[in-house]
Formats: C-alpha cells, sequence, structure tokens
C-alpha cells in the first residue's frame, strides 16, 4: 500500500526537521502573533476585531501590526498564528477569490472563502499555522466562521482566537445579545479585544475593528489607542564628534561611473 | 538467502499519561535595574508577576526588599525564591545586628548573599538579584549575581527578563562606552532618577513580562525613598 | 496560562454520538461539545451533517478530518445523484465513507455514523470505525462517551421501537453518556429521518433527561 503513488504531498522534510530539532539543531524562530482576534454577528452585519501586537518569544516585534486582512469587498478576515501564514494564506484565498469572481460574474459568497481556506489548511496538515476568523456579508446575510489550522470550521454568532481567545470570550459570554445594533456590536468587540490586550501577554497595544454591513465596509484602524507610552526622559543629545572618525574618504561618483554613449549602427 | 534474527524492532518508548508534573521552577518574569552615583543609588523594579507564560498573576508585586537603611536587594526570577531568600537574609541580618549592636554595612550583605547563594549550589534559588546602596563612604554602589553566588560589584546593572533591553542602554547612558566627548560632570540623583525612569519605560514596550508599575527607590544617606511609577498595563 | 495549545492540539470531536432505526426511518442524535484540549471550543457544534436529502451522518474523532471526509462524500454522492437520475441508497452512502476512511486509515482520525432512509431498506443504520469497516446495526453507537452507555444501550434497546421511543432511547443514552464523558456536553442534537424528510430537534443542557447524580 505505502509504495502505491497516491499523489498529494509529503510530510517527510518536517518529520526531519523535527529529528534534527532533537539533535539540538534550532529552527528560526518565526513571527508569531500572539493574538486576541473576535468577530460578531449583528442585526445587519458582522464587526470584526483584533489587537495590533506582534511577538517573537518574549520580544514585541511590532507594536502596531494589522491583522485583519482583506478578502474581498465584502469579505474580510481575521489572522492568529505564525504571521507569514495567516498573510499568505489570506492573500493567496483573496487572489483565487477575485478571479473566481472574475469567472463568474458574481459578488463572492463567504462560504466559498471559508470552502478555499479549509481546503488548502487541510491540505497542509495543520503544517500551516493559520487559525482564521471569517466574516462577510452575502445573498445570505451575515456571517461569521473560525477556521483552524487543521482546516476544521465551525460558524457561530460570536467567535474569538488566538492566546487572549479565553480572555475575550469572557466577555461575549458575559454580554452578548442576538440582534444588536452596530454600535452596540463595536463596543463589545472593543471591549473584548481590550480584555486580551490587558489580561494576555501574547496581546497588546491597540485595538483594530472592520465592521462589515450591507452599506459597505468601514475600517476602523486603530479604534482605541488605551497604551501610549507614560513616560519619556529628556532627549538624549550626542554632539557631533560623540563617535570617533577613524578614516575618511570622498569618492567623486564619476569615476565608479562610466558613462557611453553608444552608436547604433 | 541467509536468514538472521534481528532484534525485535522497538517503537517509540510508550510513556503514562502525566498530568500537570511537578515544576520546581518556574520564572516570574520582570526586570530589577540599579544605577549608582556619588553619594546616592537608584533602584528600579517592575512589579508584573507573570506564570511563565502568557498570564498574568498579579499587577502588584514589589521586586525590591529594604535589607537595612542603607542597602535593598532587587530580585528577578522566581517569585516563591525570592520570598524564601528574603525571609532568609531579614532574620541573619536581624541576628548580627542583635549580636553586633549595628547594622551589617552594605558591602558585607553583598558578600554574605553569595555565600547564602552558594549554600544551595546544587538546588539553587532560581533568583537574579541585586544588592545595591551606599557603603560605609557613603558612596553609592551595587552588586549583580548569578543565580549560585558568584557576584561582582559594578557602577549599574541590570537583571531579569528585560536585562537583554536595559543593558546597552546603560553601557551608553552611564558608563558613556565608546563616547569620544562625554558631556556633563556628575549625575544629580534627579538626573538618574529621570534617565532609570526611562529605561524601565522602554523595557516594558518591548518585552512582554515587564509592565504594569514599577518602584522607585532612591537611597542616600537620609535612608530609602519609595517612588510608585506607572508603566503600561498591556 | 501556557502558550495557546490550540496551536498544536488538533480540534477533537471528543464526543457521544448515535443512531437508531425504527420502522420507517432512523433518529440520530448528537451533544454539541467540541474541545482544543481542555477548552470548549463550540458549545453548540452541530455534529449531525446532512450528506444527502435524507441521508445524514454524526461525526466523531479529529474536526478537521471528518469534515474534509464529509464534503468529499457529499460531493461524491452529488455526482453520482446526477449520474443516476435517483436519490442515492444509505448504503451507497456509507459506503463512499468507508472507501474514504479505509485507503487513508494512517491519516485519519474519523469515526462514524451514517444513517437515513431510501426506498429500498427503510431507515438504515452504518457504523464506519476508525479502521474503516463498515458495519450495518440496528443502532449504533460512538465517540469516547459511548463507552459509559454501551451496557445501557444494552439492556434498554429493543426491536421493533417506535419513533417516540427510539427519540427517548437517544436522549437518554446521550443524557448518560454526557454527564460522565467530561468531553461530551452541551446540548443535545436530534435527526429524525423517515420517506416524508427530515426533522430536526434541540434539547437544551437545562433540559436533559436527569438520572441518578450523586
Amino acid at each position: 500500500m505505502e509504495e502505491l503513488n497516491r499523489g498529494g504531498f509529503t510530510f517527510d522534510l518536517c518529520s526531519r526537521n523535527t529529528l534534527l530539532e532533537k539533535t539540538g539543531l534550532k529552527m528560526p524562530g518565526f513571527l508569531k502573533t500572539g493574538t486576541t482576534i473576535v468577530g460578531v454577528v449583528y442585526k445587519d452585519g458582522v464587526v470584526l476585531g483584533a489587537d495590533t501586537r506582534a511577538t517573537e518569544g518574549p520580544i514585541v516585534a511590532d507594536k502596531n501590526c494589522e491583522k485583519i486582512h482583506y478578502i474581498a469587498d465584502n469579505i474580510y478576515c481575521c489572522g492568529a498564528g505564525t504571521a507569514a501564514d495567516t498573510e499568505m494564506t489570506t492573500a493567496l484565498i483573496s487572489s483565487k477569490l477575485k478571479l473566481h469572481k472574475l469567472s463568474t460574474g458574481k459578488e463572492p459568497r463567504v462560504v466559498t472563502a471559508l470552502t478555499m481556506l479549509k481546503q488548502m489548511l487541510f491540505k497542509y496538515q495543520g503544517h500551516v499555522s493559520a487559525a482564521l476568523i471569517l466574516g462577510g456579508i452575502d445573498i445570505n446575510g451575515p456571517s461569521l466562521h473560525t477556521i483552524y489550522p487543521h482546516g476544521s470550521t465551525d460558524q457561530l454568532p460570536y467567535v474569538t482566537m488566538g492566546s487572549g481567545s479565553l480572555a475575550a470570550m469572557a466577555v461575549f459570554e458575559a454580554k452578548y445579545k442576538t440582534d444588536m445594533t452596530r454600535d452596540e456590536a463595536i463596543q463589545l468587540v472593543a471591549e473584548a479585544i481590550s480584555s486580551g490586550v490587558f489580561n494576555d501577554l501574547g496581546s497588546g497595544s491597540n485595538v483594530d475593528v472592520t465592521v462589515i454591513a450591507k452599506e459597505g465596509v468601514t475600517v476602523l484602524r486603530n479604534y482605541l489607542t488605551p497604551n501610549e507610552r507614560k513616560f519619556r526622559g529628556p532627549e538624549y543629545i550626542f554632539p557631533i564628534g560623540t563617535t570617533p572618525v577613524l578614516s575618511k574618504l570622498v569618492a567623486p561618483l564619476s569615476s565608479k561611473v562610466i558613462i557611453e554613449d553608444v552608436v547604433m549602427s | 538467502m541467509d536468514l538472521k534474527l534481528s532484534p525485535f524492532p522497538t517503537l517509540e518508548k510508550q510513556m503514562p499519561i502525566e498530568h500537570g508534573r511537578f515544576e520546581a521552577y518556574v520564572d516570574n518574569g520582570g526586570t530589577v535595574l540599579a544605577v549608582g552615583g556619588p553619594d546616592y543609588c537608584v533602584i528600579a523594579g517592575d512589579t508584573r508577576m507573570s506564570d511563565g507564560g502568557y498570564g498574568i498573576q498579579t499587577r502588584k508585586y514589589t521586586k525590591i526588599f529594604q535589607l537595612t537603611d542603607k542597602c535593598v536587594l532587587a530580585t528577578s526570577g522566581m517569585q516563591a525564591d525570592t520570598l524564601a531568600l528574603q525571609k532568609r537574609l531579614k532574620t541573619m541580618l536581624s541576628h548580627y545586628q542583635k549580636e553586633h549592636g549595628k547594622p551589617m554595612s552594605t558591602p558585607a550583605i553583598a558578600q554574605f548573599l553569595s555565600n547564602t547563594l552558594y549554600y544551595k549550589r546544587f538546588f539553587p534559588y532560581y533568583t537574579f538579584n541585586i544588592v545595591a546602596g551606599i557603603d560605609e563612604k557613603g558612596e553609592g554602589c551595587a552588586w549583580t549575581y548569578d543565580a549560585v553566588g558568584s557576584h561582582e560589584r559594578v557602577k549599574y546593572a541590570s537583571q531579569g527578563s528585560g536585562n537583554q533591553l536595559v543593558i546597552p542602554l546603560l553601557d551608553n547612558q552611564v558608563a558613556k562606552f565608546n563616547q569620544q566627548i562625554i558631556a556633563g560632570g556628575n549625575v544629580t540623583s534627579q538626573q538618574a532618577v529621570s534617565f532609570v525612569k526611562d529605561a524601565i519605560t522602554s523595557a516594558g514596550e518591548r518585552d512582554i513580562y515587564t509592565g504594569d508599575y514599577a518602584d522607585i527607590v532612591v537611597v542616600d544617606k537620609d535612608g530609602v525613598h519609595w517612588e510608585k511609577f506607572e508603566l503600561k498595563l498591556d | 496560562m501556557e502558550s495557546p495549545e490550540w496551536m498544536n492540539n488538533a480540534v477533537d470531536l471528543g464526543t457521544s454520538i448515535m443512531a437508531v432505526e425504527f420502522d420507517g426511518g432512523v433518529v440520530m442524535g448528537a451533544d454539541s461539545r467540541t474541545t482544543t484540549g481542555a477548552y470548549i471550543a463550540n458549545r453548540v457544534t452541530n455534529k449531525i451533517t446532512p450528506i444527502h436529502e435524507k441521508i445524514y451522518c454524526c461525526r466523531s474523532g479529529s474536526a478537521a478530518d471528518t469534515q474534509a471526509i464529509s464534503d468529499y462524500v457529499r460531493y461524491y454522492l452529488e455526482m453520482h445523484t446526477s449520474e443516476l437520475c435517483d436519490d442515492p441508497d444509505v448504503k451507497t452512502a456509507a459506503s463512499l465513507f468507508q472507501l474514504l476512511c479505509y485507503s487513508n486509515k494512517n491519516n485519519l482520525m474519523a469515526g462514524i455514523i451514517v444513517a437515513g432512509w431510501d426506498k429500498h431498506q427503510g431507515g438504515s443504520v452504518y457504523n464506519i470505525s476508525l479502521g474503516g469497516s463498515m458495519v450495518k446495526q440496528p443502532f449504533a453507537i460512538g465517540g469516547s462517551g459511548s463507552t459509559y452507555i454501551y451496557g445501557y444501550c444494552d439492556s434498554k434497546f429493543k426491536p421493533n421501537m417506535t419513533k417516540d421511543e427510539c427519540v427517548e432511547f437517544v436522549q437518554n443514552s446521550l443524557a448518560l453518556a454526557m454527564f460522565r464523558d467530561g468531553s461530551s456536553g452541551g446540548v443535545i442534537r436530534l435527526c429524525i429521518i423517515d420517506k416524508n424528510g427530515v426533522e430536526r430537534r434541540m434539547i437544551p443542557g437545562n433540559k436533559l433527561p436527569r438520572f441518578w447524580e450523586g
């Protein structure tokens, strides 16, 4: 059975890598978005939310990154996990969906994006670590889905993901109501993200919100900025000459560039 | 064909399921630093205590412990070991006071801490310490340690999760490494406090284990002066 | 909290699922809990998935695997229907599940109960176990919670039950399984299929049948 060529992917290199890691080889650390991302369905749309911290181990690598990705004019997607994986998967599916739209001439549906994403992630058997929240509006109305790295999906009225998902879900379980207004939904999403920002060390900095309604999309980048720097000492002044000049050479540019006139015959 | 018996292929050893195995050590994170001046010493430490992962256990755990009127101990690492170490030092210093009728000097405390740490060489206190204050001459002084008692007297020091972020700043601004023109004379304690606040704020910007609040402590001939200072809560 | 475990852990349907046939149809039931480690990722999951108009399946094991398999079978069965110009048999659906589960057994974690109604057999229940075997049974239970209720089900099942008796049998069995099994819980979802169509029911967590709770 094993010798049969069935096509599909092999994951031999992945098992090789885990074996090498046991011998002491260190893989390069990837940029992870230890994250809080959330989504809520309200009366006539979807609100997505995300924090803006990206980490590399214990160090904050980016204090204001974007985690709500564009998929289509009516569909957006929050990403948690390895930053490169979430960015590339959403970009790939966004592009595939655009081609799909161009060939069918119809507005893309959320389930189409969902199916493309889950089939891609399932194909990679969890090695592409993208945990996503997909939200959008189409002819079936607003809808919200979660997609796990192994390719399983759920549809729910309110969802959270990332390392801050427990903190954010606590807020949703306490305060979610059906048929909220747009403003109530934004408020709830902001509160859920804030809960992740303050209580989860993997999440931090600002709150991004994106509202997808029938009338159109509102991107509220840095909707809340509750973490401005609180103290800054006097400026550090370094007079010219602080750093020693060991040697100095000024070369005219003309000596490095040769300009030739070529006469075309 | 040559048939040989080969050993039975051994699968990877099946381990029993372990439920929350006991861990003797956990790093509760946090950053402490100290800068010694001519007649004062400034010590700072954040007050966040994390669970070693992505969780905060408390936002108000003070990492700085006053030993005498002229000496404080700033500790990062494991909180439980820190408390045990503080308790031990406190009782021993009280014994010393009773025996000698005077508090132990800061340099003596520094040596005593080293002995205390080395005493547990094969089951160390998981603590990273700075002893700081003023010595018998009234000069600012600081000592840094590893977990088992290796120590060194320095002009400035930092330890803990934000150590790597703070050290270059101290090297540049306190030791003035690699600078041809060194402006300004002696740094006042107010200037040192302002600089230390900037340093720990910066550590809080980029280290996820440093934040919430900071204790800023100034030790001078008048005693130990405490100040609470706000950091970011995220 | 430790580093996010859902990053490495597959999403598991630690589950209690069940299906019983009666004269002219089937009753299917499932709990609604989806877990990643100790965290409940979804407390109102629908584990009874439509494969065709009158053929459904109960999923247990890896969420990703069972969803992918169901998607394939739904697609193949739709293609088959177009060629057949008639509704497919439950056995056909079950065989497709078996084909996928057996030939990919090294890479899958899926225990599936296929049930439904067709004009040849009436109501029928097929159990496709982890290794890809297929067994037709008058009733089937599955998932981690099922281990707690084998004895109960064997003692309470009797052939030729009415629809209502079957519904009660499923409700009671699942309630007992969900009570004992930590990775099952939430609500009970039911699906009753006969020649007239499909009826879906939901029993909320505070309205479950109750037994001795000492």
